[in-house]
């Protein structure tokens, strides 16, 4: 793994805070990098790693800040980067937006955090959850060291401390499908999957043992039963806690949940999908004049269900001026910063079909600049649906004070990255 | 606070550190550490602080102990002195009864970096590694690591060494991989450390344990471990199979890691483990952050290059978004080139032809060579699109479409007429040099066939004077050299006055030096000039029947899930350079050189133009090896010639003898590697008849060695339909190719 240090700069690339974690590479070279990164941005290649001499930058950035950690070595290059995206998450936990106010904000708490996180280059405890437990931003307020070491940091179950109390126990699942499309400029889909997770709110007192049920074809192909729709999944990632090798070998999901929010699991389902939202667009371009836009939006589920909050954001060029809309349902809106119409449309009932014109003008002396073909994009939600039929069969909640408690699932679909590429 | 007020801001903090109330009241104490942090954060030099800050150290406030010790550990280096003042509070912080302090001090006190230090720290480091409470245990145990680190002279007590290799046994997983860290660096001369077989049985047995950081350090210290026998080997594949499949992506690549290293010596198994690896390498280039992706991409490229057909099916994943970031797009479609095939080539070719006009120039630059790139093995449908773009009259895409037809035409020849009558209509200039440069090459080297090519050059040495590129001028010159020896009448003017631009005003001596050569040969005679003249035109070696070919896994393996794959990948833009190098050098290389003392190729181009100019051969319409393979096996519907020639071992090259067959238009179709036997070259060409339409020879070259003294090639001809005199003129032509190279490789050998 090995990285020597860890930098957090600005946009103008002014450190806000580092660390040194091995001392090998000078920590002056971190100067290199603004540099660097203009030169490659000049040349219209940015690349997520650089080198200055013997020096390798290897960075993200989130918001307004770089995030930095250099090197000399060959080192793991997908791990660094994880580290980097760690840092992002644990950071974000403890300040809720991750940018330079809150940096400089709780500069102790990141020192704090990041002496925590890693020790001579080596991630170290970097369970945001259990470094909340002895690093909090409350430690400002002035209290005599605590004599109590926080058990998760050797307890067996590092992701959940003993002792929780609720007076109402109760869990609630929610099990939310983004879907991602591209559809090509003539309607053809050129690929579409699902990706989906299962979150977990865990209001539960004591070491409870849950048990989750779901429609997995892989365990009903095992079990030998062949009833009702079941879901074939693909590359499925678990919280931690979720025991892998009980999944592995009979496909139960047991675990002891960590309290509070968290991802339970996560998984893809690569299968064609008809689009949900289908969206045809007749955009015409009169050079010197004016754009004629028309947008035909269709719901392809269920009539029962309803898709809210549907977004349409067609490109329009970026000279274009004195919009015009006219709308079936909904209301269109020019955002001009952004070169978008944007169609808002809160309730889209299934099976029906929408219109939308606009009518731009065009200047005569034409933008030399070339423009892209961006696509149309699509935001929606649907609740109380799933793309895929996935469903919790249950959630078996077991802890030895014998206490009952009751599961709550919600199911939503919404759009993931969901795009229409058009022929202008 | 501003950086100049910085020694003001000093003094005041000394003051508000020193102040006997501010020490009586804990939280103002605090908040004016806090201030010094702060400061020192913001750049501001406050080394000179450290005496008070020493002393603020004596608290029993951990976050104020915590804030201390960054300050501390930032400036030991400059109060080396001062620094030792501490070492006593931090040996007292060990025996603290609260682990965190421990923990706390124990890291710290490792992290001055200080040698004058050792003495002290080894004591607390030894008891750290015993202690009840794993995150002090964590803690000493890399502390060994920096210690050694520090003085990587003076060893490290074995009686150390021996506690560190037992607390890989530590029920605490995050103790056990920082012991394998430790050890690592400290037995480092001795070759890391020792992973046998109960070390290696255990580590996998915890690997579960452990967080994704520990499963990945395992998995690399696993890669030592040469299992004993196949069994054990399999076992512990079957025990990684559940990594293999991995949600997350540095496991995976860990594990694949750990795949290629065992199965060094089966191939087989290693392969099958890529295969199952897929899904997770698929999902890790679509994962949410773009340097992860980048990072799978650029590995994926690793593994391409040794199971070109792996992930074929997938293409769809690598299509570009319209977001994305210019080097992930670009990457992309590196690894599309390489996915390509019969099935998806269409689908394929569409979309990277949106791709073309991306809104950064060099993405639609790498969109338009990859395009070219596969035009080497599907040339018609790539050269369509190519001609498409030259319509669209932007400038860098018409560079770009420029470039990449010369690059294709020296790998395929028979591009040629689409490609002359694009140039035809091109009318437009171009800003960039490399795009003009590429366009005079193929002015000259293809400018009998394009009627419009003088004045074409008319315009540039109308522009003679506002050239700046020596690239260009160099191109320029040998273009209209080129050219007028096949087209005179039209030439000689400019040509003049070219020539005498160069020699009496040209500044760059390379170029005047160019001219005046030219201007001297000239003088030789026309024959002269040709020979030199008439370089390479294609170099179908670099195409895709020998391509390169696939390498083996053991190639790359080691710099497998490093930083290397992502480094090369940014400095090492594909062959392209090789070979516009190539095309650059041609015309000087061979200029220097009289016919006897020439490569046997340039000997070839002697024989094409005397012996055999009265046979006309070509290669177009091109045949494809599927078609090849069919009239091949057609049962005796042609005619059969056998035959023996004696001829010395042809030691030559695949490359050299298709280079030189090409030159007399003989397209060789498919080699065996070279060093099978027996050793067999396919090849066709046509052959004109005169007024009755022209007839295929497909013919089949095997060399045996089985019989050493009879050193033969035995050649098979199928011809269609039959004509025997033409049958006759084909074989001696394919005689003499082979006698210049088995002769010029004994000459080689004089030498």
């Amino acid at each position: 793994m090995s990285a020597s240090a860890v930098f957090v700069l600005d946009l103008k690339g002014k450190v806000l805070i580092c660390r040194n974690y091995k001392g090998d590479v000078d920590m002056a070279e971190i100067d290199h990098f603004m540099s660097l990164l203009m030169q490659h941005e000049e040349e219209g290649l940015i690349c997520p790693v650089m080198s200055h001499g013997s020096v390798h930058f290897m960075w993200i950035k989130h918001s307004n800040l770089y995030l930095v950690a250099t090197t000399n070595k060959n080192s793991n290059a997908s791990l660094v980067y994880s580290f980097l995206y760690k840092l992002v998450e644990v950071f974000t936990e403890y300040f809720k937006e991750l940018e330079e106010e809150s940096i400089q904000d709780n500069f102790v708490v990141v020192y704090e955090l990041l002496d925590e996180l890693m020790d001579f280059g080596f991630p170290q405890t970097t369970d945001s959850k259990i470094l909340q437990e002895y690093i909090t931003q409350e430690g400002t307020k002035l209290e005599v060291a605590k004599s109590k070491v926080p058990t998760t940091v050797t307890n067996a179950v590092s992701w959940r401390s003993e002792g929780i109390k609720y007076k109402k126990n109760e869990v609630f699942i929610d099990v939310i499908e983004s879907i991602n499309v591209l559809v090509n400029a003539n309607g053809s889909v050129m690929s579409s999957d699902i990706v989906g997770s299962i979150k977990l709110k865990t209001m539960l007192s004591g070491m409870p043992e849950l048990r989750l049920g779901l429609n997995d074809r892989v365990l009903f192909a095992l079990t030998g039963r062949d009833k009702g729709k079941t879901v074939m999944m693909e590359d499925v990632k678990f919280h931690q806690c979720v025991r892998l090798s009980r999944f592995d070998s009979d496909r139960t999901i047991s675990f002891i949940p960590p309290d509070g929010e968290s991802e339970l699991m996560s998984y893809r389902i690569n299968t064609h999908v008809k689009p949900l939202i289908w969206i045809e667009s007749v955009i015409e371009k009169f050079s010197h004049s004016r754009v004629e836009i028309m947008v035909k939006a269709k719901g392809q589920f269920k009539k029962q269900s309803v898709a809210n909050n549907v977004e349409v954001r067609v490109p329009v060029p970026s000279d274009a001026d004195s919009p015009k809309f006219k709308t079936s349902t909904g209301h269109a809106k020019y955002v001009p910063e952004k070169n978008l119409v944007v169609w808002t449309i809160k309730s889209f009932p299934g099976g029906k079909e929408f219109l939308m014109r606009a009518h731009f003008g065009l200047p005569s002396v034409e933008n030399d600049e070339l423009e892209g073909k961006p696509p149309i994009t699509v935001k929606f939600e649907i609740p109380y649906f799933t793309v895929s039929g996935i469903q919790v069969r249950y959630m078996k909640i077991i802890e030895k004070s014998g206490y009952q408690a009751l599961p709550w699932v919600r199911y939503i679909t919404q759009s993931g990255d969901y795009q229409l590429r058009t022929n202008v | 606070m501003p950086y100049l007020s910085g020694e003001e801001t000093v003094k005041e903090l000394r003051r508000a550190l020193c102040n006997p109330n501010v020490h009586s009241d804990p939280l103002r104490h605090r908040n004016a550490v806090l201030r010094v942090i702060r400061a020192m954060s913001q750049g501001v030099d406050v080394s000179a602080l450290f005496s008070e800050m020493v002393k603020a150290c004596a608290t029993v406030d951990i976050v104020q102990k915590k804030l201390i010790y960054i300050f501390l550990c930032s400036y030991a280096a400059v109060n080396p002195e001062l620094s030792l003042l501490v070492i006593n509070t931090l040996r007292k912080d060990c025996q603290d009864p609260n682990p965190m302090v421990r923990s706390l001090a124990l890291r710290n006190m490792t992290n001055l970096r200080l040698s004058s230090l050792v003495e002290y720290v080894e004591q607390p480091l030894i008891a750290g590694l015993r202690d009840r409470a794993a995150c002090v245990r964590r803690v000493a145990v890399l502390g060994w690591a920096k210690l050694h680190d520090l003085q990587p002279d003076s060893e490290i007590d074995a009686a150390v060494v021996n506690e560190l290799y037992s607390l890989l046994r530590d029920p605490d997983p995050v103790v056990m991989v920082n012991c394998l860290r430790a050890l690592e660096g400290i037995l480092k001369e001795e070759g890391g450390v020792v992973i046998n077989k109960p070390i290696t049985h255990h580590l996998l047995n915890r690997l579960k344990e452990c967080d994704i950081w520990g499963q990945c350090e395992v998995l690399k210290f696993l890669q030592r471990y040469q299992p004993q026998s196949e069994d054990e080997l399999f076992d512990i594949l079957s025990l990684l199979d559940a990594s293999l499949v991995s949600p997350h992506p540095p496991v995976m690549a860990a594990t694949v890691g750990l795949f290629l290293s065992l199965c060094g010596s089966l191939p087989a198994v290693g392969l099958s483990a890529l295969r199952r690896a897929q899904g997770p390498l698929l999902a890790a280039c679509g994962s949410g952050s773009r340097e992860m992706r980048f990072t799978a991409l650029c590995h994926i490229q690793l593994l391409l290059r040794s199971l070109p057909g792996l992930l074929g099916a997938h293409y769809k994943r690598f299509f570009c978004g319209y977001a994305e970031p210019a080097f992930i797009k670009q990457r992309k479609m590196k690894v599309l080139v390489e996915l390509v095939n019969d099935d998806n080539v269409a689908m394929l070719l569409d979309e990277m032809k949106g791709y073309c006009t991306d809104v950064n120039p060099d993405t639609a630059q790498a969109a338009i060579s990859a395009i070219g790139h596969i035009g080497r093995s599907y040339s018609d449908r790539s050269l369509e699109i190519l001609v498409g773009l030259l319509g669209l009259k932007q400038d860098h895409i018409t560079s770009a479409v420029v470039q990449t037809m010369r690059d294709l035409l020296w790998v395929c020849p028979q591009c040629s007429s689409t490609v002359c009558l694009a140039l035809e209509e091109c009318e437009d200039t171009m800003q960039d040099a490399q795009g003009r440069q590429a366009l005079l090459w193929m002015l000259g080297v293809y400018g009998e066939r394009i009627s419009s090519a003088p004045y074409k050059l008319e315009v540039f040495i109308d522009d003679v004077r506002n050239e700046t590129s020596a690239g260009v001028k160099l191109e320029l010159l040998t273009a209209s050299m080129r050219l007028f020896l096949c087209r005179p009448a039209e030439m000689q003017d400019m040509l003049g006055r070219l020539l005498h631009h160069y020699i009496e005003e040209e500044t760059d001596m390379c170029v005047r030096d160019q001219a005046l050569l030219y201007y001297r040969l000239l003088h030789c005679g026309k024959e002269e000039t040709e020979k030199v003249l008439q370089g390479r035109r294609s170099d179908p070696s670099l195409g895709v029947l020998i391509g390169p070919p696939a390498e083996s896994i053991s190639q790359w393996a080691h710099s497998f899930n490093t930083l290397a794959p992502l480094l090369q990948s940014t400095f090492k833009p594909d062959s392209k350079p090789q070979l516009s190098d190539a095309l650059r050098c041609d015309p000087v290389e061979t200029s220097g050189k009289t016919p006897a003392d020439c490569s046997p190729i340039t000997q070839l181009a002697f024989l094409t133009s005397s012996s055999a100019a009265p046979l006309s051969l070509s290669v177009s319409p091109a045949l494809s090896p599927e078609k090849f393979e069919r009239l091949w096996l057609q049962p005796r519907a042609q005619h059969d010639e056998h035959g023996k020639l004696q001829q010395t071992v042809f030691q030559c090259s695949a490359q050299s003898l298709q280079a030189s067959l090409q030159l007399v238009n003989v397209q060789t179709l498919a080699f065996t590697p070279a060093h099978a036997r027996p050793w067999k070259v396919y090849l066709y060409t046509r052959m004109q008849l005169d007024s009755r339409g022209s007839t295929l020879i497909l013919g089949e070259l095997v060399h045996c060695e089985e019989e050493p003294e009879e050193k033969t090639v035995r050649v098979t001809l199928r011809q269609q339909p039959r004509d025997d005199e033409t049958l006759k003129a084909f074989l001696s032509i394919l005689t003499t190719v082979l006698h210049t190279h088995s002769s010029s490789n004994e000459t080689l050998k004089d030498i």
